[in-house]
């Protein structure tokens, strides 16, 4: 049981920064998944709190001990591996009780702890096995008993689960955040894949350049991030971007115009700022009903459906002449939106489409900072200044 | 060849032996290979096994027959065997060598394992160059370095006002230049295996409590066993059956540590050469080896079918 803090950490190789002044501060108990993509310093960090790797500067505190330079025997931590990591040549019994046994542990309580651990991981009667005589998912779990056994203060998990089969994913998700439950210990838990982090955390670090972006519970990411980077990284499909400036009446772009009170706002025209809207916030003009708030309508094209089964995600043309970019839906002539399944849209149709304006988000596109979440209407009592769309080109 | 130029569907009767035989192996290429492999593995055995068989020829000829042996030896005198141990102490040479072959082959794992830790998994710059400086010492020859070793061991070098140790007739006068010598061979050996183990299996063991070191013995050289018995078996045999310092670093004597050469060599006396003997005595000699490589074969193909190092 402890705390973690990293204080500055900063981690050079040569020429490249992997990880650039990070400050974390994580309590007791706490599930915190590092979250980013590849490249981005995310298993550096752990690494540096595992004391695998050791920081070119900063501090890091396991409970109130300073662990910068210690060994990471010495740490009071544990780790799950992205690659597993059991020792091919002992068997289950041996993988689990390494730790202890380093540590002489008496066999009785070996015994107990070892059997107590399999227990939790659902791997009793299996502990004569060979780790190449069972299946990944097993040897995952074999992998995190490990790392129970010894009743650490922290467990470090480096993308544990990403080696299993989607299915096998989803079922060790639910087991892990179980065993946080019974054990209520520290986790940090590294993953690439933003649902993982949405589903299992506390709180989400969002990293990207070895820069801390964000740092907050997983709604508060999704609902109101930071800058462009947490906005884009977190939900799936992402969020729509719309690049454009600011007008006396609101966001002007060339497809999409959302008419708001500037006033109140740090905002000046002409300002370049990033429209963001999540695929859910778009409704089809019709049927908004439940938003109480909506903007103008906007003229789009169907391009693509893609049927999920509980829902559609609809690709929409700003433009006739937009060129169909699926790889590419920052390109600001196409939004994506979902519709529930029952609807009638099909591929070549018009359609007009509202937004939902609570759920607007407005960044600074120079700097990626968000400066609004929750766009609200101008005061005056007609709403209409929002152009809506001009489907010109 | 009569009937070479047979056809495809011409009658296999009408073509020789040869031909048949040819046609069939075109046809069937698994034939052609397997012949060559029962050529090729009959030669190897012949130039290996034949000079153990010439050998027991010797050993068994009297000794005023060894001129008339032929493939068979001449007369069957097996008291050989026995007569070395009564004329010399042969089994104390035969342990002094196993000890100073033991010894180094000891020591040399137990730094190679360390060197072959740095190199094969530890990056740092001039990695390459220092391999390479490493390796350049197993090329450089023995006798070069004789005279100031030879110095060195008995006393004669005086550094500080301090003499060397007089290790001239002990296990160290042969071990120590042979660990400088073979040591490379096995840092090669082992710089290759524990290259290889995953970074994950170190990182996990020292998570869970080991040293660096301790990873190093606890998870990394176990996986590496076939590569630790490679590098011990030729070592071990190298330098048993090393010849130029075992024979300069002692006076020859079996309590003087002189190990197997001067044994065999004890049956040439100046008026007249055992060959017999001699021959029997190498026999013997070879026995402790022999079964060491047999051990060691087995450990070695079990290390690489367990699937030890499936990841």
């Amino acid at each position: 049981m402890a705390n973690v803090t990293l204080e500055g950490v900063t981690k050079r190789y040569d020429d490249v920064v992997a990880v650039d002044d990070m400050n974390l501060e994580i309590p007791d108990g706490e599930f915190v998944t590092l979250v980013g993509p590849s490249g981005c310093g995310k298993s550096t960090t752990m690494e540096t709190v595992a004391g695998l790797t050791k920081p070119t500067e900063g501090t890091i505190y396991i409970g109130d001990r300073e662990v910068t330079d210690l060994p990471p025997k010495d740490r009071g931590i544990a780790m799950v591996f992205q690659n597993i990591a059991l020792f091919p040549h002992m068997d289950v019994y041996d993988n689990i009780s390494f730790g202890l046994r380093l540590r002489n542990f008496d066999q009785d309580e070996t015994d107990r702890r070892v059997e107590n651990a399999a227990e939790i991981v659902q791997m009793q009667g299996m502990l004569d096995r060979m780790p190449s005589e069972m299946s990944g998912g097993q040897r995952q779990r074999v992998a995190i008993a490990r790392a129970l056994v010894r009743e650490p203060d922290v467990f470090l998990m480096d993308e544990p689960l990403a080696n299993l089969d989607a299915k096998l994913r989803v079922h060790m998700r639910t087991e892990l955040q179980r065993i946080h439950r019974e054990l209520d210990t520290t986790v940090i838990y590294v993953t690439h894949d933003q649902a993982e982090a949405m589903t299992m955390s506390d709180r989400i670090a969002v990293i990207d350049g070895g820069r801390l972006q964000q740092i907050d519970p997983p709604l508060v990411c999704y609902n109101e991030p930071d800058n462009l980077f947490v906005a884009g990284f977190i939900g799936s499909p992402s969020m729509n971007f719309v690049e454009g400036t600011v007008d006396s009446d609101g966001f002007d772009s060339e497809y999409v115009d959302v008419a708001f009170d500037v006033g109140p706002m740090a905002l000046g025209e002409g300002d370049a700022v990033t429209l963001g809207i999540r695929p859910e916030d778009i409704y089809p003009a019709g049927e908004a009903g439940s938003v109480s708030d909506s903007t103008a309508e906007i003229e789009t094209t169907v391009d693509v459906l893609e049927p999920m089964g509980d829902e559609i995600f609809v690709y929409l043309l700003l433009t006739e002449d937009a060129e169909s970019d699926l790889e590419d839906p920052e390109a600001g002539d196409q939004l994506q939106m979902s519709v529930d399944p029952a609807s009638d849209i099909e591929a070549g149709d018009s359609v007009s489409v509202v937004f939902d304006r609570e759920n607007l988000h407005l960044f600074d596109t120079d700097t990626g900072q968000a400066l609004e979440h929750g766009l609200v209407q101008p005061t005056q009592a007609e709403g209409t200044t929002g152009t809506g769309a001009e489907t010109d080109d | 060849m009569a009937g070479a130029q047979a056809s495809e569907t011409s009658d296999e009767d009408d073509a020789g032996p040869f031909t048949r035989w040819v046609q069939k192996s075109i046809r069937n290429p698994d034939r052609t290979y397997r012949a060559m492999f029962y050529v090729v593995t009959i030669f190897f055995l012949i130039t290996t096994l034949f000079p153990f068989y010439w050998l027991l020829v010797l050993a068994l000829t009297p000794t005023d027959l060894v001129d008339q042996a032929g493939l068979l030896p001449a007369g069957f005198n097996p008291e050989a065997f026995i007569t070395i141990f009564e004329q010399l102490p042969f089994h104390v040479y035969l342990f002094n060598s196993f000890v100073i072959a033991l010894g180094t082959t000891v020591v040399v794992l137990v730094l190679a394992s360390l060197v072959g830790y740095v190199f094969g998994r530890l990056d740092f710059p001039g990695r390459g160059i220092l391999m390479i400086l490493v390796l350049a010492i197993s090329y450089f020859p023995p006798a070069a370095f004789l005279l100031p070793l030879f110095r060195l061991f008995t006393g004669n070098v005086e550094i500080l006002g301090l003499s060397s140790p007089f290790v001239f007739n002990s296990p160290i006068g042969i071990g120590l230049p042979l660990s400088a010598l073979f040591m490379p061979l096995s840092i090669f050996i082992l710089t290759t295996f524990y290259g290889q183990i995953p970074d994950g299996l170190e990182d996990a063991a020292r998570v869970e409590g080991t040293t660096r070191l301790g990873a190093l013995f606890r998870v990394i050289i176990p996986l590496s066993a076939p590569g630790v018995a490679t590098a011990g078996v030729l070592t071990f045999i190298n330098v048993y059956s090393e010849f130029f310092f075992s024979y300069l670093m002692t006076d020859g004597q079996a309590q003087n540590w002189g190990p197997l050469v001067w044994g065999i060599l004890g049956y040439q006396t100046q008026y007249a050469a055992s060959y017999n003997l001699m021959a029997a005595a190498s026999i013997i000699g070879v026995l402790p080896v022999a079964i060491l490589v047999v051990i060691a074969q087995e450990r070695i193909v079990s290390g690489l079918t367990s699937g030890a190092l499936k990841e």
